[in-house]
Formats: structure tokens, C-alpha cells, sequence
């Protein structure tokens, strides 16, 4: 078990070196010039090459593959000072440290950056894979309970709405009418209080709670239905335990266990960002960051959050099978 | 499923119809105040973000506007984009034109408290064009005596040029006559700073100035604060008490607030809003277009095929319908044939620029030894010729139509789409692009920052050539080192005509437009001015909103909020 533990742990550090490693290739391979994008369009070339030569651009790409890495993770000081030329930019857990250099366009540390946003987006995530939980949950419970009737056929039509629509109309129009018509929530942003974010984030929450809930929907409902006909609900049904109880305990717990995998998925894809939602709703996370990043060729934000995205990946992927092993007896012989 | 799935689509659309209606009323009137009033809070958006409040380093748009509220010059522009004093009560220029002379007001002081004296102005101009700070205007000053051995060479410790003569007198030696000087020198880039930013650049600092707003608040990536700096140098100035920004906001929720009243100001519209606005008699007279210089156009490659052929590149200039172009946009587009544009003086009708003449083009392809025929389509430029766009811009609708225009003359050209930052390096390489869009917003209100910048050789480099056209001519060089030398407007606008005159008959450019911002403000936001140099020019502005509805708070005032908020 210890063994088989350290293969996966292991495996998740190859996969995100081997992400971050593609990545900074790619990146530095682009037809683009990060310089130009700091300096602006109009800038003068000996202003662009001065810039240049100061974010260290100037350097081979593989010279600075080798700083990159050798920076990512080393080890220092326990205490930071910010001026710090050497670890000014670095986050430590003691003398462990994580150094993604400076931001091209912010000149900020990039774990700083990432720090303010990183929060933001897990809570987005975890209150929109709730929403499309329950939603899902409850729509594929009740399409189960009543299959072949009108329920169950609006039910699954709505659910055909959401996977039909994408995030972003989904997004317009719950913000046309929540908050531009009736003026039920904020249009957009963050907030500046607690009681803020959590108002704030009902709108952005929603839009993609919605669009997965569709899919949960259909995955709850189909696999309940192939539950119910099983041999152990039957003999729950034969004992005359109430119908609810039967659908709850009996059916609902099997049908839950593909559901598991994609809520881990779907928790690790929006920890690296919902990019369109996080943009309409001016939500200031990873997914925005992410795409202003890509848009100005912010090489080490875009490693940053790159890391980021496959960590998150990588780490549902094994909480997945964690939660496999809790589920399903099967999996821990 | 085809007709469930019909359906919403039907629902969608008509939802996004619902989206598009006419514009409701202003949410707030004008209290109907006939003098400036004190008090009140500015709320203005963007879609796009800040990234550094350090003007020896603010190189974007957005930046420029927030920066200019809050670092004051020596000098500045007028709405109309003419220097005057504004740090400085006065400045003067000696007879040779080689050396400026400030003369600060009385009592000024920065922000922090700490005086503002003529030391503290050339601190911040040596740490502007210190070779360590990262700024992308350092080359504007390259005349200013010593700035070679300062920020090139590093042989100096300091900017020998910039000398200070008293506690309010700044002096600035240049190594030649520069008439563009002084609108450069208008610019942000070396504004007086507070000795809290020290003689280096530091990412670190907080930044700190002299204008009429210091800096309250700001979150990186969601907005920022700025409030009233009272020891501003002018009396009982600015008028409101802060200015709040939300940046990143989409441009359909920029409408929405702006309709709720949380908004005063939205200069982002998109296409069919600007026409909204325009055509609804209640928001007309609160709309205003800025006229900062920009012109755009098709940059010819003239060391590529076929654009190294004068006679090609002339065909290019004739056979672009300027008229039909404006339509692409035309809430936002203004036709034009020349580098200078009317609001620098560009205005004279008998001025020989490019005009739309299709027999003319047709005739220029045939003496290049490409005739076309366009009964039967053959004839022409054999092979098609690349033409890099990038995606969300301009320049993805007008491709189609310089497409279709060239198509008439036997240009074939093939739409490549790529990104924003590919397309600024291809377009910016030698060898690589024969034809491509391209556009140019003033740095600072003068005909030589067009000039210089596309057309000139000393603009010519193999990677991040300005000059994407390749173009050279000793005679047009000629007459730009004459233009920023002379001193007399007169003579001067003669000189840049002439150089007009020549790239309008070689060609190195077909010119199309000139691109303009329209805006639309609340009733209530007074004094808002449309400058030709910065965008939202708020400096001056005052609210002048009737008193029952002053109370109206920062934030949206939504049901959910306005509940938990009545809660806690």
C-alpha cells in the first residue's frame, strides 16, 4: 500500500515537471517577444532592448530553463526580507522555497500574485462543483424517481439547456436578469467583506454550477436507474423499507461513485481556473490572471499558473482514488 | 431533440435580443448647479488592467490616464493638446532653441508633504532615464546633453543636461535644437516624484507625486482609489473627493452599470451600443468623441514583392476606397489620406494625398508589369501575398474589405490570423511580411512622432523596426532632421507637408483612418472634457447631482446585498 502510494506521488511530481517543463518551451518558442509586450507596440528598439536585457531574455533558452528550475524549488533563509535581491521573491515553508521570478508586466514576485488569487479561485471552485452537485444530484434523483414522465423529460430538456449553452450565455443571462433587471445581486466583482464575497460569488457560482449540473444530472439519473434494477435494492425493496430510503441508502450511494471521479476532475479543472466565468464576472482569480498572462506573454505567470492547474489536476486525480478506496471495497483488496 | 434544441436556440436569441433594446433613461438628472461644486465620487471602468502607477515605467493607455492625476509635470497639455505651465507658473527657450528654462511655483509640494523644489524635479528625471529603470521612453530624451554617457554608455553618474539653477529654476541643455522637445517633455515619463521613490527604481515603491489625486487604494487586477490631494497647486481644485476604477469589467457590464447609475462615465462601447447612445436624444448630448492623433493604414514592405515596385504600392494607395472602408466601423473610423492629421494641422483640401482613383490604380499595376484585367479577372500579381491579422481587433473585420479592394486591382492577399504579440513581432521583422495592417497613436501632439517613427531610416532595424515598411529616402530623411531642428511653426508645418507630400506619392503606406472613442457620461458629470491627448480627462470634472439622490452609495445596490449588509 506504502508502495503503491509513493508510485502515484511520484508519477504526480513527473507529471507536473514534464507539464511545466512543455510549457516553458513552448512558451519560449512562440513568435512573440515579451519585451515588446512590456515596452508597448510604439516603443523605441533601444528601449525594447534594454528591457530585454533586463528581464535576463537576452540569455540562451536553455540557460534560462536552468535558472527557472533551479529557482523553483531551492533552499534559504527561514525569514524573507522583500528587498532581498536573492529570495525577495521567493515563498518559503521555512528554509524550503519556491521562487517563479517576477512578473514581467506587474513586477510583483509571482508567488505573491498567485497567493492572491489561488484562495479566490478554490473558493469559486469549491462553491460551483457544490452547486453542480446538488443541482445534479437532485434533478438526476427526481428524473430517476419519476422516468418516462413529464418530469423526467423536462428535467432532462433542461439539462440538454445547460450542456447546449455555453458558460458565457449562461453567465449574460443570469446576469441580465439577476442583476441588471431585477436587481437581485451584484453584476460583477469581488467585494471588499466576507458577507461581499459571498454575494458576490452566487452569480459566477451559478453560471457554472448550471453548465456541469447538466451533466450530473444525466449521470445520476441513468446510473440510478441502472441501480434500482440491481439484486440488492430489490431484496431492500422485498424487505419493505420506504421507496425513499431505498433510492437514498441503496440506490443513490452506487450511483454517486462515477459521480465521484468527475467532481474530483471538475474540482481540479476549475482550481486552474474558470477562465470565461472568472472574466465575465470580473471574478479576480486564476482564470483571469491566466488570460491576461497568455495575452501579454507573461512567461512566468504563465509558468505559475500552469504549475498551479496541473498541481490541482494531479492532486484530484488522487484524491479520486482515495476516495475510490473509501467508497468501494473492491478497490482496497 | 433537433426542435427541443431548436428551441433554445430560439430562447437564447431572443434573451440576447432582450439585452439590446433602446437604452433606458439616464438613472440620475443634473441638479442644475451653475458653479463647480466640491464633493462627490467619480466611479469609471475598463476592460483592460494597470500595470505599474510608476510614470517612468507607465507605457498603456489606461495607465497614462490614471498616472496624469496623479503625477502633475512641469508642463502638461491643454485639451486641445497644446503645452502649457503647470508645475512651472512659466518655461522659456533660448534664442538657439538648445536649452529650456523652469521657473516652478511657489509652496508646491508632493503628495507626502515634502516640498517639490527644482532638485527634487532632476531626481526624477535622472532616475526616469537611469539606465536600470525599465522605461520605454527613455529614447524620447536621447538629445538632452549627456544622456549617452548616462543611460548608454554608463560613464556618468547623472544627467549632466538637466541642471538645477535655484531652488525653482530647472534648466535643460540639449546637444541640438529640438522642436519636439518640449511636447516630449510634456509627457509623463519624467514627472516629479516624491523623495520616497528615491534616485533608483524600485517595484516596490508606493506610488507617490504631485497631481490633484493621491493614491487611496489599489488592488492589483480589480481597481484602485484615488482621493482629493489638497495641497494641489491650484486653489480650491479638483472639485471631487475621489475617483474609483474598476478594471477588467466586460463591456456589456460596463453598459448595465453605467444604465444603473454605477458608472458615470463609459468610453468602452462596442459598436451597436455606440449607435445606441447616439441615436436616443436622451444620451446624445452626453456623448463626445476624443481626437488623440492616430492614423492607421496598410503597411507595403518596400523590400518585399511586389511592394519594392513604387508603381504597385501606388496602385495599393488608389485602389483603397476610404469611404467604404469608414463604414466597417463607422461610429469609430474617420477616412483619411495623409500622415497628418487635421488636428495637427493636416487640413488643407488642395493638399496632394492618397486618393481612392480605381482607373488610376488600375493603371499603376500595369506600368508595375502586372495589368489586370477585371472583366475577366486575370492579369495582376501572380502569386497571393500573406496578410497577418490578429484576432479581437480592428483589423479582423477590415482585412475582408482590403481583401475584396485589392482583389479589384489583381492583389490576392490571404488572411493569416495570429496572435496580438506574433503579430507585433512578424510585422516588426525584416524579411518576414510584405503586407500588413497597421496603426499609430501619437506618443506626444506632434507631426514628428509619425514621421520619425514609420518613415524615417534611423527607424529601420532587423527585429523591431518601427519602421515595419522598410522605407528609406535621404530626401525624406533630410527634411525630418530639418523639421525637428526648426524652431519657426511656419516654416516647420512647410517642411512636414513636404515630407507628407512624399510619403503620400511612394507609398511606403496606403492610409485609411483615423480612430476615435466615443463615450457617453451621466447628466450629472460636469467639466468632462474631450482632450486630443488623454483619454478620460477627468482632471477638472465635478458632480453635479441633485441632493436626493447624492447618497447614492459606491457599490451596486443590489436587493441581496443591500439585506446582508442591513444584517451585519
Amino acid at each position: 500500500m506504502i508502495k503503491r502510494a509513493f508510485r502515484r506521488i511520484a508519477w504526480a511530481v513527473l507529471v507536473v515537471w514534464a507539464t511545466t517543463t512543455v510549457t516553458f518551451f513552448i512558451n519560449n518558442v512562440l513568435p512573440s517577444d515579451p519585451a515588446r509586450m512590456v515596452a508597448g507596440a510604439q516603443a523605441r528598439p533601444k528601449d525594447v532592448e534594454r528591457i530585454r536585457q533586463q528581464l535576463g531574455l537576452d540569455k540562451p533558452v536553455l540557460e534560462q530553463y536552468g535558472r527557472f528550475m533551479r529557482r523553483l524549488v531551492h533552499f534559504g533563509p527561514s525569514h524573507i526580507e522583500k528587498k532581498d535581491p536573492e529570495h525577495g521573491t521567493c515563498a518559503n515553508a521555512g528554509p524550503l522555497h519556491f521562487d517563479l521570478g517576477k512578473s514581467y508586466q506587474q513586477r510583483r514576485a509571482v508567488t505573491t500574485i498567485l497567493g492572491e488569487r489561488f484562495p479566490r479561485t478554490l473558493m469559486l471552485a469549491i462553491a460551483a462543483v457544490l452547486v453542480q452537485t446538488l443541482i445534479g444530484v437532485f434533478t438526476g434523483l427526481i428524473a430517476a424517481v419519476k422516468r418516462n414522465t413529464a418530469i423526467d423529460h423536462l428535467t432532462v430538456g433542461a439539462s440538454l439547456v445547460g450542456i447546449s449553452a455555453p458558460t458565457f450565455i449562461i453567465g449574460l443571462l443570469l446576469q441580465f436578469v439577476l442583476a441588471h433587471r431585477l436587481r437581485l445581486l451584484p453584476l460583477d466583482g469581488f467585494g471588499d467583506t466576507v458577507l461581499d464575497h459571498m454575494v458576490s460569488i452566487i452569480l459566477p457560482a451559478l453560471t457554472l454550477g448550471i453548465y456541469g449540473a447538466a451533466y450530473y444530472t444525466r449521470i445520476v439519473r441513468d446510473e440510478l436507474i441502472g441501480s434500482i434494477k440491481q439484486d440488492h435494492v430489490r431484496t431492500a425493496r422485498a424487505k419493505g423499507l420506504p421507496m425513499w430510503r431505498v433510492w437514498l441508502k441503496h440506490a443513490l450511494r452506487n450511483a454517486l461513485v462515477p459521480l465521484v471521479t468527475l467532481i474530483g476532475l471538475d474540482l481540479g479543472a476549475l482550481v486552474g481556473g474558470a477562465i470565461v466565468t472568472e472574466t465575465l464576472f470580473r471574478w479576480p482569480g486564476l482564470g483571469a490572471l491566466s488570460v491576461s498572462a497568455l495575452l501579454d506573454r507573461d512567461g512566468p505567470v504563465i509558468m505559475g499558473t500552469v504549475i498551479v492547474s496541473s498541481a490541482a489536476i494531479v492532486l484530484a486525480n488522487l484524491l479520486v482514488d482515495v476516495s475510490y478506496a473509501v467508497l468501494d471495497p473492491r478497490v482496497r483488496r | 431533440m433537433r426542435s427541443i434544441r431548436k428551441k433554445i436556440e430560439i430562447a437564447l436569441v431572443a434573451s440576447w435580443a432582450l439585452a439590446c433594446r433602446e437604452p433606458p433613461a439616464p438613472p440620475f438628472p443634473a441638479g442644475g448647479a451653475t458653479a463647480p461644486v466640491r464633493g462627490g465620487e467619480l466611479h469609471l471602468a475598463s476592460a483592460f488592467d494597470i500595470k505599474s502607477l510608476d510614470p517612468a515605467v507607465a507605457s498603456d493607455v489606461l495607465t497614462s490616464e490614471t498616472v496624469e492625476l496623479m503625477f502633475a509635470g512641469l508642463v502638461d497639455f491643454d485639451e486641445s493638446g497644446h503645452v502649457v505651465p503647470d508645475l512651472a507658473e512659466r518655461f522659456e527657450r533660448s534664442e538657439d532653441g538648445m536649452t529650456y528654462r523652469f521657473f516652478l511655483r511657489e509652496g508646491l509640494k508632493f503628495h507626502d508633504g515634502s516640498p517639490l523644489t527644482a532638485a527634487e524635479c532632476k531626481r526624477s528625471i535622472d532616475r526616469a532615464l537611469s539606465p536600470d529603470t525599465p522605461s520605454s521612453f527613455a529614447a524620447f530624451y536621447n538629445r538632452i546633453v549627456g544622456f549617452e554617457e548616462y543611460n548608454e554608455k554608463k560613464t556618468s553618474s547623472h544627467l549632466e543636461g538637466v541642471v538645477v539653477e535655484g531652488e525653482r529654476v530647472l534648466a535643460i541643455r540639449l546637444r541640438e535644437p529640438d522642436a519636439a522637445f518640449l511636447p516630449a517633455f510634456a509627457m509623463q515619463a519624467l514627472r516629479p516624484v516624491c523623495p520616497s521613490a528615491g534616485d533608483k527604481y524600485e517595484d516596490t515603491w508606493a506610488p507617490c507625486g504631485a497631481g490633484p489625486f493621491k493614491l487611496d487604494s489599489w488592488d492589483r487586477g480589480r481597481g484602485l482609489r484615488l482621493v482629493r490631494f489638497d495641497g494641489w497647486w491650484k486653489p480650491g481644485q479638483p472639485s471631487l473627493d475621489a475617483i474609483t476604477y474598476s478594471f477588467g469589467m466586460n463591456l456589456v457590464t460596463q453598459r448595465f452599470k453605467l444604465e444603473q447609475g454605477d458608472i458615470d462615465i463609459d468610453r468602452e462601447l462596442t459598436t451597436p451600443d455606440t449607435f445606441r447612445y447616439q441615436g436616443d436624444p436622451r444620451w446624445k448630448p452626453l456623448g463626445g468623441y476624443d481626437v488623440i492623433p492616430s492614423i492607421g493604414g496598410e503597411e507595403l514592405n518596400v523590400e518585399m514583392a511586389p511592394f519594392d515596385n513604387i508603381e504597385v504600392r501606388r496602385a495599393v494607395a488608389a485602389a483603397i476606397d476610404r469611404e467604404q472602408f469608414r463604414m466597417v466601423k463607422s461610429s469609430a473610423l474617420v477616412a483619411l489620406n495623409r500622415v497628418i492629421v487635421p488636428v495637427l494641422g493636416g487640413d488643407d483640401p488642395t493638399f496632394p494625398a492618397q486618393k481612392y482613383d480605381y482607373a488610376a490604380a488600375l493603371e499603376h499595376m500595369k506600368r508595375a508589369g502586372f495589368p489586370y484585367d477585371p472583366a475577366t479577372g486575370t492579369g495582376g500579381w501572380p502569386k497571393p501575398v500573406t496578410y497577418p491579422i490578429y484576432k479581437q481587433g480592428l483589423f479582423e473585420s477590415t482585412a475582408q474589405v482590403i481583401q475584396q479592394q485589392l482583389a479589384k486591382i489583381g492583389l490576392r492577399i490571404e488572411i493569416k490570423i495570429v496572435s496580438y504579440p506574433t503579430y507585433l513581432m512578424m510585422t516588426k521583422r525584416r524579411g518576414a511580411v510584405a503586407i500588413a495592417p497597421a496603426s499609430w497613436s501619437q506618443d506626444f501632439p506632434d507631426a514628428s512622432d509619425f514621421f520619425e517613427s514609420l518613415f524615417a531610416t534611423s527607424a529601420i532595424n532587423d527585429e523591431d523596426s518601427n519602421n515595419g515598411a522598410f522605407y528609406s529616402n535621404p530626401k525624406l530623411d533630410e527634411l525630418l532632421v530639418r523639421g525637428r531642428k526648426e524652431l519657426d511653426p511656419g516654416v516647420r508645418k512647410s517642411i512636414y507637408d513636404e515630407a507628407d507630400a512624399i510619403v503620400c506619392d511612394e507609398a511606403p503606406w496606403a492610409m485609411e483612418y483615423q480612430y476615435r472613442f466615443y463615450g457617453v457620461h451621466q447628466p450629472y458629470v460636469r467639466e468632462l472634457r474631450w482632450s486630443a491627448v488623454w483619454s478620460n480627462y477627468v482632471r477638472d470634472v465635478w458632480i453635479d447631482k441633485p441632493a436626493k439622490h447624492a447618497r447614492r452609495a459606491a457599490t451596486s445596490r443590489d436587493a441581496l446585498g443591500s439585506l446582508l449588509g442591513a444584517l451585519r
